[in-house]
């Protein structure tokens, strides 16, 4: 102790040496700005560095925490989940329904419009699928509003629809109230209307009355909407009737279609083929 | 002592007189300004106690900051040369002296008195250049004008020992 005392004593010149010194450079950070300024950011970027080995090490330890937190929320969102999936299967008997009416009766395939043509006699549509996604001639297409046509030509890519609104067109169709039978046909003219003939001339159609497939033809199922009756006339012969419908479609605006492609029709086919032929043994 | 005081006293107000109002306007190339508030601490005989050094090393560089704007430089500075004065005189001096050295041009002999007085600025130039510049850009002319001011605060304190001593060799010999 006396030594260390001694110590002090013998070199306190040397304290008061760095006590001045402390003092001078204390004196020259505080009245010099651009000394200060450089003191202090160095001395702000080591105290930040600092802070950031700080932070590193506390958020190393608060894992656990953390962790707890994050099982917590697993918990909450597997309840939610569970608790979704016991709605969703009290709310799933009318779905299932649904869709194995559809499975068993249609299968679509979307497609786009990618070229149409309203101002010729024969006027074609082309859909971006082909073959490759089971596409095959004289398959139906239909869109959201109604009828669009059937397939004509297909490649591995494209196909070609012979939409209504083709001079050859032939649709087999009914009225809906009536249940009378007849054809939809076009007339070169307006993409708007077409003319459903072989109408009795006893059947009094309304204006505005639904005109929807038939079923008979083996190309559309039963009861697709193809337009409304617009105004009436005959036909040339004069034997029958003939109905100006207004196209349920706007061809001019179309753009996404669906192509029915497995309308189970083999079995009704192959049904009315065994008829015929046993007819004609007959 | 009170008469060795108040001649260190009005030694230290005319330095710091003829660096404030000279000094202070030269600038050797530009930036180099002599520091010879730096020769009153060189000046110190070897029995003055490290203690009361320190404080007059010390308040010759606070005055001087005090009138010329550099709060904190030249204290510091000057603190540091006190600090280590008897260091650098330890060197120079003859060493078979035991009683009271004082450094002069004619105790140490002229070659021995600048090398002395050339350490000795060194240090007080390079502590306060380099708090006055505080960072290493501009390093060349930091160190150009630590040179410049070391050489001639050594110039000036050479000149300054042989006009003083031959002055009282001068008045000894009339009388």
């Amino acid at each position: 102790m006396q030594n260390l005392i001694d110590f002090i004593v013998k070199y306190k010149y040397w304290f008061v040496f760095f006590l001045m010194e402390g003092f001078c450079l204390a004196l020259l950070f505080r009245f010099n700005n651009y000394q200060g300024s450089v003191f202090f950011t160095t001395a702000n970027s080591m105290v930040g560095g600092i802070y950031s080995a700080i932070g590193g090490v506390t958020s190393y330890v608060g894992l656990g925490k953390a962790n707890k937190q994050l099982e917590a929320e697993n918990e909450l969102l597997r309840s939610e989940i569970h608790e979704m999936k016991r709605v969703l299967a009290a709310n799933r008997i009318d779905t299932i329904q649904f869709e194995g009416l559809k499975r068993s009766r249609y299968h679509f395939v979307g497609a786009q419009v990618i070229n149409v043509t309203t101002n010729h006699s024969h006027n074609l549509l082309t859909l971006d699928k082909g073959t490759k996604d089971g596409i095959k001639p004289e398959m139906g297409v239909v869109c959201s509003s109604g009828v669009v046509g059937i397939v004509y030509l297909t490649s591995e890519h494209y196909s070609i629809v012979m939409p209504i609104i083709n001079m050859k067109s032939r649709i087999s169709c009914q009225l809906k109230e009536h249940l009378s039978f007849g054809t939809v046909e076009w007339q070169f003219g307006s993409a708007e209307y077409a003319y459903m003939t072989g109408v009795p001339l006893h059947i009094k159609a309304a204006k505005n009355e639904v005109v929807e497939t038939s079923g008979h033809s083996d190309i559309f199922p039963s009861g697709i909407p193809i337009g409304k009756v617009e105004s009436f006339g005959q036909s040339s012969d004069g034997m029958s009737q003939s109905l100006k419908v207004h196209l349920a479609v706007d061809f001019t605006t179309i753009r996404n279609v669906s192509v029915i492609t497995n309308y189970d029709h083999a079995e009704k086919k192959q049904l009315e083929f065994v008829a015929d032929s046993l007819m004609n043994i007959d | 002592m009170r008469h060795k005081t108040r001649i260190r006293l009005g030694r230290m107000i005319l330095l710091l007189l003829v660096q404030l109002l000279v000094l202070n306007h030269l600038h050797l190339f530009g930036y180099a300004t002599p520091l010879i508030i730096g020769y009153m601490i060189i000046c110190f005989e070897t029995n003055v106690s490290r203690m009361s050094l320190l404080w007059w090393g010390f308040s010759m560089g606070m005055l001087y900051d005090i009138f010329s704007n550099t709060m904190g430089m030249a204290a510091a500075s000057c603190t540091l040369l006190a600090m280590m004065k008897p260091y650098i005189l330890k060197i120079f001096m003859p060493r078979d002296i035991v009683e009271s050295f004082k450094p002069t041009i004619q105790n140490m002999g002229v070659s021995r008195y600048i090398w002395y007085s050339l350490s000795c600025m060194g240090l007080l130039h390079f502590s306060f250049y380099f708090l006055e510049a505080f960072s290493l850009e501009d390093l060349l002319l930091t160190i150009g004008a630590m040179i410049g001011g070391t050489i001639m605060a050594t110039l000036i304190s050479v000149c300054v020992e042989y006009i003083v001593h031959n002055r009282k060799e001068e008045r000894a010999v009339g009388k």
